[in-house]
C-alpha cells in the first residue's frame, strides 16, 4: 500500500469517526443547547443541505429555550415513552430468530456487550442505559474508527486492517441488522425535521457504511 | 455431556445448567436404575387428568424454556365445558407430542415416514452404561429411548411432518429458517426436553406443574413412577381409551389417566386432537 | 433526502461532523471507557463462550402468594424461573404468572427514566428528568406541606405493599414524615373477609389445613387457580384430592376450574351464599352434631358467661329462621343438598371450610363471612390439624428508624364516607377519589400511587379519570411504575421503579405447614436503565427533607432485618438468606390451637392490667388511649379506643386463656360468633341473611353481574406478559344458554351490558357453565394502556417493533367490566361490592 493510499485511508477514517461520534450524540440523549449551536451553524446546515437534508430553518427561528423543549418531548415521544415509542435498543428491534425478539436485554443485548467488551473497551460505571443503545453502538465505531486511524498514522497496516474487519464485522452482525430498520420508524414517526432528518442520514450512513467497508476491507481475508 | 445427539452448542448450555439446578437445589433427577442394564431408556409421559387443573404452568414453563414464538405451542392445554346446566363439567386437556412408538409393522411414526431427509446418517446411542446402540438420523427421527426429535440443520422446511402428525404436534417455527432452504422455515415441537434429560433432569413442564399432573420416566425400570402408574392404571394395556386417537396406529407414549373419561367426552363435544386444529392455547 | 451517499458526502459530513464534536460537550457523556485494544479486538465474538447459568434464589412478587423462587442468569440476562424446591411453602413450585416474570422485567415498553408531563394532565406529552430534578421537585413539595404542618396533605396509596416494603415505606418512611393518609386496595380484593374474621378470631388471615384434612366446603374461591396463598395451597389440596381421596362441594356462580375438579359444582346465586351457610349451620345444630368442647371458647350471647347448652340454644334459636327449604329459594342450591353437605361436613373430622371473593365481595359480604367461620367454629373447625386455621407467617425484627417521631396527621378519605361503614379496618380505597371530589374531609395536594392503578382496578373508570384528571381537585399526582398504564398516563410526575426481580425485600407469606418461613427476594439482575427501587428512593428523599431513616438502602434494611432477628442471625444471617433464599426451623412443630393456651398469672399482675367484667377480658389500658385507669374502668374495655391493643387474655370459667386475640377491634377473647360491636352499630349480633337491597328490586330480565379471575392473569397488572396475553386476551360474557335465549342473545353476539354507572358493549358467551340470571365477566383485560400487549395498540409506532410481535396473531383484547360497577361499599366491612351489580343486557 502506498503512502497516499495510506493517507487517505487515515482520513476516511478519521472522517467517519466524527460522524459516528456526532449520531451517538444525537440518540444518546436530548438535544443539548450546544449541540444545537452547532447544527445552527449555517456551515453544517449548509454540508447537510446538500446531502438532501430538508432541515427546515424556519424550525430553527423559534426561541432557544422552547426549541430544546420540544426537541426534548420530542426525543421523549419518539426513544423513551412512556407508552409508546421506537426502542432505541437492538434486542428490541433485531429480527433474529430466536424467539426472544423484542424483549428488553435480549441475547443480542449480551453479545453487543460481549462483542464491545472483546475489543478493550469497558462501560463506564456512570452509564445508566443499555448495553445495545443505539447511541452506545454507534459510539462503540467511533471508538474502532478512531483506533484504526490512530494504526494508519502509526503506520500500523495489520492493526488498522485488524479494526477494520472488526468494524466489518460489527456492522454486519449488528448495526445493518438493526438500525436501518428503526431509523425507517423513526422517520415515519417523527414530527420534528430533527429527528427525521437524522434518522435518514444514520440509515444511509450506516447503509453506505457496509458497502464502504467492504471496499476499505477488500484486502482482507 | 450425552453425545446422544448434535445439539445446538446454546441448548447444550442450557442443558448444563439445568443439570446444575438439579444437582445444587436437589431436584429429584430422573432414575439411574438404567445405568445399571446397559439398555436404552424407554421415555414414558404420563398426564394425571385428575391433578391437571387446566392452569397452564406448563405451557409457559414449555414457552419460557424453549423460547417459542408466539402463535406456536409445543405444550397447551385445551379447556373443553361438557353437559347441560347444572350438571355442566369441565375438563383439561394437556397437549404435547406423543413421541409415537409407531406401527407394529415397521415401528415407525408417520412423522418420520414422510420427512424425506429420513434415513440419513448413522447415529450412535449410548447407554448411560456406555453401551452403544446403532440408529439411523435425519431431519426428524427416533432416538433409541423413543424421543421423536427433529434437527434443523437437515431440515429442508417442506413441511411433510407437520402434515403428516395426525395430532398436529408439529407447527412451524415462524421465527426459524429451515437449514436446508433459507426460504422456508424450521418446524417446533415438544423434544421431551431432550437437553434436559439427557442432563439428568425432568422436562421443563414436568418440573414446574404445581399439581405434579405430569409424570416423565423410563418405563425400563420398573421402580419409576410412570411403570408404577403405567400399572396401576393398566395404561399399555388400555391405549384405546388412554391415548388420543388410537385408530391412527401410531401407538404414542403419551398416556392420559383419565377415571372421568374426559378424553372420550372431549372428543364427543368438539374436540377431535387431529391436524387440522391449530395447536393455540385459549382460555375462553 | 437523496438516496445514496458518496465518498465526497462523506468526506464534507465528517469535516462539517468534526467541528460539530470539536467542542467537546455536545453529546454527553460516552458510555464507553479505555481504548481499542488490538490484542484483543477481531478474535472470536461467539454468543456461546461462556455462557453460564447462576442460579439465584429470589421471591416472586406477581401475586401476594410471594413464592420462593430461583432464578437462572446468563451473561447477566434473566432467562428462567423456577420455583425454590427449599422452600416449605412452596417445594419448587411457581405458576405461569410467575414463570412469566421474565416478560415484565423485560418488557420493551418499560419505564426506564424519571418523566415529567409537558402540557395539559393526560395528554401524553412527556419529557425526560434526571433523578435529582425529580426528587429536588418532590423534596420541595412535601418538605413545604410538612413545615406548614399539613403533612397530611401527601396522600400514598399502594397497592401491595408488604413485609419489608410496607415496613420501610410505611412503618418507618411515611411515619417519619408524617402522614396518616395512607390508602391501601384490600376494599377492592377481601376486605369484608378481613374484617369478618377480625370480628370473630381477631385476626384477619386464615390458612387452610389441606395437609391434614378429611372434607372441604368451599364458598367461592378459586382456590385452584387464583388465590392469594395459591401455589401453597393448591398443591396440597391435588394431593388431598387425589392421594387421598378428599371430597371438596364448591359453591360458585360459575364452573371455574376448582369447581370443575370439585367433587361437584353447586351453582349458586350471586350473593346468597350467606344464607347457604346460615341453612347449614341451622342443620347442624339441630342434629346436635357441634362440637362440644369448642363451644367453650365461643361467645353466643349476650352473655359473655353463658353457658354451653344456653350458647347452644340461642344459636339454635337465631338459626331455626334459616332452614334448608328456605335457603334454597335464596340461592336455588337444593335443600336436600344442603342438608345432606352439612352432615357429611359436620361428621366428617377435621374438615375444612374455606371462602373468598365469590362469598363476600357483596353488599354484607362480611356477615357472609362470619356465617362461615360459625360453620367452622360450632363444628370445632377452627385452627385444628385439618381446620381452618389462624395464619402463621415469619416474624422479622427490623430497624424503625428515628426514636423520635412526628405525631402523624391523616385526611379522613380512605374510610369511606362518615356513618356508612360500620368497622372499615382495612378502609374502603374505592370510594377514595369520589372523597376527594366531595371535598368535606379535605384533599392532598400531592397525591403519590404505588404498585396501584386507581383507574383501572377500581369500579366507575370514567369518574375515576374525571377525577384524576382534574388539577383543580388534585394539584399534584405522582405515579410510581415500571409500566404506562392507565393511571401513569394520569400522572404529572412518573419515578421509574424497577421490577420486582430487581429488588430487596424480607419476606413473610404465610405459611400452609403453620412452621413459619423467613425468605427473601434479591435482585436478579441489576435495575434496567435508571429504574430505581421506591424503597431506596425514600430514604433519599427522607435525607433531602432531613430526617435520615437510618438507613439507604432496602438492601441495608434487609441485611440489618437479618441481623435482627433471632431465628435468620442463628441460621447465618444476611449471607446465609442471599445464598439459600428460605429458611425455616426445622424442629419446629406446627401450631395449632394457639387459643386454649393459659396465660401465666404473672402476666395478669403487670402494671395497668384491669379485668373488665362484661367481657371477661384481662386488658393493660396504658396501650389503649384511656387517659387513666379509673376512665379505662368506667369505660370499658368495648368502649374504650384502642383497647384491644392492651388484650393479654380472656377468663372463660375460672380460667384466664391466651384466647382469640383481637387485631383491629375491641373484640373479646372468645370466637364471637355474637358480636357485640356489630350490635352497637345496629347490625344483627348474630351473622344473619340480609339481601341484597337492589336485587329484591329487580325485574324479569335484569341480570346481576359478577367478575372473576383466570388461572394465568393478576388482576390488572399481567397483561404485558406476551406468554399469559397469548393465551388469555379476550373476555366475551358468560351468560347461560336459557338466560341468552330468554334474551334472543347467541353465542358470539355483541352485547351491551348496562349499569346505573354506565354500559360497555362486549361480546356474547352463551355457556352452561354459568347460572341463569347472571353475567360474568373477568377483569384482567381491556386495557387501553400498560404496553402492546395489553393495550391491543397496533400503532404505528409498536407495529413490527419486533420480531415476535409481529407473530401477534390475535387481535381482541377484551373489555374492562369495571367501566359499569359502581364503587359501593358493603356497609359492614367496606368491602367494594364486586359481585352484585343489576345490569340490562341487550343484543348491541
Amino acid at each position: 500500500m502506498g503512502n497516499t493510499e495510506k493517507a487517505q485511508r487515515m482520513a476516511v477514517a478519521r472522517q467517519r469517526s466524527n460522524i459516528y461520534g456526532l449520531l451517538a450524540s444525537v440518540y444518546r440523549q436530548e438535544v443539548t443547547a450546544d449541540l444545537l449551536h452547532q447544527v445552527k451553524d449555517p456551515q453544517f446546515l449548509g454540508v447537510l443541505s446538500d446531502l438532501g437534508l430538508q432541515l427546515a430553518s424556519d424550525f430553527f427561528q423559534k426561541p432557544e429555550e422552547e426549541l430544546l423543549s420540544d426537541l426534548a418531548v420530542e426525543y421523549a415521544r419518539l426513544f423513551l415513552g412512556p407508552g409508546k415509542h421506537v426502542s432505541p435498543h437492538e434486542s428490541v428491534q433485531h429480527q433474529k430468530g430466536d424467539g426472544q425478539g423484542g424483549l428488553l436485554w435480549g441475547e443480542s443485548t449480551a453479545e453487543v456487550k460481549r462483542f464491545i467488551e472483546s475489543t478493550g473497551l469497558s462501560y463506564n460505571s456512570e452509564y445508566t442505559g443499555l448495553p445495545d443503545h443505539i447511541s452506545v453502538e454507534l459510539e462503540f465505531m467511533q471508538q474502532l474508527t478512531l483506533r484504526e486511524e490512530q494504526a494508519w498514522r502509526e503506520e500500523d497496516e495489520d492493526g488498522a486492517l485488524d479494526c477494520l474487519r472488526t468494524e466489518r464485522k460489527f456492522i454486519e452482525e449488528h448495526l445493518i441488522r438493526w438500525v436501518p430498520f428503526f431509523c425507517d420508524k423513526v422517520t415515519r414517526e417523527a414530527e420534528l425535521p430533527f429527528y427525521r432528518e437524522m434518522a435518514a442520514l444514520t440509515k444511509n450512513f450506516i447503509e453506505f457504511e457496509r458497502e464502504e467497508v467492504e471496499g476499505y476491507a477488500g484486502d482482507l481475508k | 455431556m450425552s453425545e446422544n445427539v448434535a445439539l445446538s452448542r446454546r441448548k447444550m448450555i442450557k442443558g448444563a445448567g439445568a443439570l446444575a439446578l438439579g444437582a445444587a437445589a436437589g431436584l429429584a433427577p430422573i432414575s439411574k436404575a438404567t445405568a445399571a442394564r446397559g439398555k436404552a431408556p424407554r421415555w414414558a409421559f404420563i398426564v394425571d387428568l385428575r391433578r391437571c387443573t387446566g392452569c397452564r404452568t406448563c405451557t409457559v414453563a414449555c414457552k419460557a424454556e424453549m423460547n417459542t414464538p408466539l402463535g406456536a405451542f409445543r405444550a397447551a392445554v385445551y379447556d373443553q365445558v361438557v353437559g347441560t346446566f347444572p350438571k355442566t363439567e369441565k375438563h383439561f386437556l394437556p397437549r404435547l407430542c406423543n413421541h409415537c412408538e409407531g406401527n407394529k409393522e415397521d415401528g415407525i411414526p408417520p412423522c418420520i415416514k414422510d420427512c424425506p431427509e429420513y434415513p440419513k446418517d448413522r447415529r450412535q446411542f449410548i447407554t448411560p452404561e456406555g453401551k452403544k446402540i446403532r440408529y439411523r438420523g435425519g431431519a426428524t427421527y427416533k432416538r433409541p429411548d423413543g424421543m421423536v426429535l427433529y434437527e434443523n440443520e437437515l431440515c429442508t422446511g417442506c413441511g411433510k411432518c407437520i402434515k403428516a402428525c395426525p395430532y398436529g404436534a408439529r407447527s412451524w417455527d415462524k421465527l426459524l429458517i429451515s437449514g436446508k432452504d433459507s426460504t422456508k422455515n424450521g418446524i417446533a415441537k415438544c423434544t421431551f426436553c431432550q437437553h434436559r434429560v439427557d442432563n439428568g433432569v425432568v422436562p421443563s413442564c414436568v418440573n414446574m406443574c404445581p399439581q405434579k399432573a405430569r409424570i416423565f420416566g423410563d418405563l425400563n425400570d420398573p421402580n419409576s413412577q410412570v411403570s408404577k402408574l403405567v400399572k396401576e392404571f393398566g395404561l399399555l394395556e388400555n391405549r384405546d381409551k388412554n391415548t388420543l386417537l388410537p385408530k391412527e396406529n401410531t401407538v404414542p407414549m403419551l398416556f392420559y389417566i383419565d377415571p372421568r373419561g374426559a378424553l372420550m367426552k372431549m372428543a364427543n363435544a368438539r374436540k377431535k386432537f387431529e391436524k387440522e386444529e391449530a395447536w393455540v392455547d385459549q382460555i375462553t | 433526502m437523496k438516496r445514496d451517499i458518496s465518498r465526497r458526502d462523506l468526506i464534507k459530513l465528517g469535516a462539517a461532523s468534526a467541528a460539530v464534536m470539536a467542542t467537546g460537550k455536545v453529546g454527553g457523556s460516552s458510555a464507553l471507557a479505555g481504548t481499542v485494544d488490538l490484542a484483543a479486538g477481531g478474535k472470536d465474538f461467539s454468543p456461546q463462550t461462556g455462557a453460564e447459568r447462576k442460579m439465584i434464589p429470589s421471591a416472586c412478587w406477581s401475586c401476594v402468594t410471594r413464592d420462593s423462587m430461583i432464578g437462572f442468569v446468563e451473561d447477566g440476562r434473566l432467562v428462567k424461573l423456577e420455583g425454590n424446591p427449599n422452600s416449605i411453602r412452596g417445594r419448587g413450585k411457581i405458576c405461569s404468572k410467575g414463570a412469566s416474570g421474565i416478560n415484565q422485567l423485560y418488557d420493551p415498553d418499560r419505564i426506564l427514566y424519571p418523566m415529567k408531563r409537558v402540557g395539559k394532565r393526560g395528554e401524553g406529552k412527556w419529557k425526560r428528568i434526571s433523578w435529582d430534578e425529580a426528587l429536588t421537585d418532590l423534596a420541595a413539595r412535601l418538605k413545604k406541606l410538612r413545615d406548614e404542618g399539613h403533612p397530611e396533605k401527601f396522600m400514598f396509596h399502594y397497592g401491595r405493599m408488604k413485609a419489608s416494603s410496607s415496613k420501610i415505606i410505611k412503618s418507618v418512611f411515611l411515619a417519619n414524615y408524617g402522614t396518616k393518609t395512607i390508602g391501601n386496595h384490600t376494599s377492592i380484593c377481601e376486605g369484608a373477609k378481613w374484617t369478618a374474621q377480625e370480628l370473630t378470631w381477631g385476626k384477619h388471615y386464615d390458612n387452610w389445613d389441606f395437609d391434614n384434612t378429611k372434607f372441604v366446603l368451599n364458598f367461592g374461591s378459586g382456590v385452584l387457580e387464583a388465590h392469594t396463598n395459591h401455589i401453597p395451597t393448591c398443591q396440597r389440596l391435588g394431593d388431598a384430592m387425589v392421594d387421598r381421596g378428599v371430597k371438596m362441594y364448591t359453591f360458585d356462580v360459575r364452573l371455574s376450574n376448582t369447581a370443575a375438579k370439585s367433587t361437584e359444582w353447586l351453582p349458586v346465586k350471586p350473593g346468597t351464599d350467606g344464607a347457604i351457610a346460615l341453612a347449614m349451620c341451622n342443620v347442624i345444630m339441630q342434629a346436635g352434631l357441634y362440637d362440644k368442647e369448642f363451644f367453650k371458647f365461643i361467645r353466643a350471647t349476650k352473655d359473655p358467661n353463658a353457658s354451653t347448652a344456653a350458647k347452644v340454644a340461642a344459636l339454635k334459636s337465631h338459626l331455626a329462621q334459616y332452614t334448608p327449604e328456605w335457603a334454597e329459594k335464596v340461592s336455588t342450591v337444593p335443600a336436600a343438598k344442603i342438608k345432606s353437605l352439612a352432615l357429611e361436613f359436620a361428621k366428617t373430622k377435621p374438615a375444612c371450610v374455606i371462602s373468598y371473593r365469590g362469598a363476600v365481595a357483596h353488599y354484607h359480604g362480611a356477615d357472609t363471612e362470619r356465617a362461615v367461620q360459625m360453620l367452622a367454629a360450632i363444628t370445632g373447625n377452627i385452627d385444628n390439624p385439618g381446620g381452618r386455621c389462624r395464619a402463621v407467617g415469619a416474624k422479622w425484627k427490623y430497624p424503625k428508624g428515628p426514636k423520635k417521631k412526628p405525631k402523624a396527621k391523616a385526611l379522613k378519605i380512605a374510610q369511606g364516607f362518615p356513618g356508612t361503614i360500620a368497622y372499615p379496618t382495612h378502609g374502603a380505597n374505592h370510594q377514595v377519589l369520589k372523597m376527594i371530589k366531595d371535598g368535606r374531609a379535605g384533599r392532598p395536594e400531592v397525591y403519590m400511587w404505588y404498585c396501584y392503578t386507581p383507574v383501572y382496578a377500581n369500579g366507575e373508570c370514567q369518574e375515576n379519570i374525571d377525577i384524576l384528571k382534574d388539577e383543580s381537585l388534585i394539584p399534584f399526582t405522582v405515579c410510581v411504575n415500571a409500566y404506562y398504564d392507565e393511571s401513569a398516563a394520569l400522572a404529572d410526575m412518573i419515578l421509574p421503579n424497577p421490577s420486582y426481580l430487581e429488588w430487596w425485600d424480607y419476606e413473610d407469606m404465610v405459611s400452609p405447614t403453620q412452621v413459619p418461613e423467613y425468605y427473601i427476594r434479591q435482585p436478579l439482575v441489576k435495575p434496567l436503565g435508571e429504574s430505581r427501587d421506591f424503597k431506596d428512593v425514600v430514604c433519599d428523599l427522607a435525607n433531602r427533607m432531613g430526617f435520615p431513616l437510618g438507613f439507604n438502602s432496602a438492601e441495608e434494611f434487609v441485611k440489618m432485618s437479618c441481623e435482627k432477628t433471632p431465628a435468620v442471625k442463628a441460621a447465618g444471617g444476611f449471607e446465609y438468606m442471599k445464598k439459600h433464599g428460605v429458611y425455616h426451623d426445622p424442629k419446629a412443630k406446627p401450631k395449632y390451637y394457639g387459643y386454649k393456651k393459659a396465660v401465666k398469672p404473672d402476666a395478669l399482675k403487670k402494671d395497668g392490667v384491669i379485668f373488665d367484667k362484661a367481657t371477661g377480658v384481662y386488658w393493660n389500658w396504658h396501650k389503649s388511649k384511656a387517659k387513666s385507669e379509673a376512665e379505662a374502668k368506667e369505660k370499658g374495655y368495648t368502649k374504650t379506643k384502642n383497647a384491644y391493643k392492651g388484650y393479654i387474655g380472656q377468663e372463660i370459667g375460672g380460667k384466664v386463656y391466651a384466647g382469640f386475640k383481637p387485631d383491629k377491634v375491641n373484640k373479646s377473647g372468645y370466637f364471637e360468633v355474637y358480636s357485640e360491636l356489630l350490635e352497637m352499630k345496629k347490625f344483627p349480633a348474630l351473622p344473619s341473611y340480609v339481601p341484597i337491597p337492589e336485587h329484591k328490586k329487580m325485574s324479569a330480565n335484569d341480570l346481576i353481574l359478577t367478575t372473576y379471575k383466570v388461572p394465568v392473569h393478576i388482576h390488572s397488572r399481567s397483561a404485558n406478559c406476551k406468554w399469559l396475553t397469548e393465551i388469555y386476551h379476550d373476555n366475551p360474557a358468560m351468560i347461560n344458554t336459557r338466560t341468552a335465549k330468554r334474551l334472543g342473545i347467541k353465542d358470539g353476539d355483541k352485547i351491551k351490558v348496562k349499569s346505573e354507572a354506565g354500559e360497555i358493549t362486549t361480546t356474547a358467551n352463551v355457556t352452561e357453565a354459568v347460572v341463569p340470571g347472571v353475567v360474568a365477566i373477568s377483569h384482567h383485560v381491556g386495557h387501553w394502556e400498560y404496553g402492546r400487549y395489553a393495550s391491543g395498540k397496533k400503532s404505528p409506532l409498536a407495529a413490527g417493533d419486533d420480531s415476535d410481535f409481529k407473530l401477534k396473531w390475535w387481535t381482541k383484547k377484551g373489555v374492562h367490566p369495571n367501566w359499569i360497577i359502581p364503587n359501593k361499599p358493603d356497609p359492614i366491612s367496606g368491602q367494594q361490592r364486586w359481585m352484585d351489580t343489576v345490569v340490562k343486557v341487550r343484543k348491541a
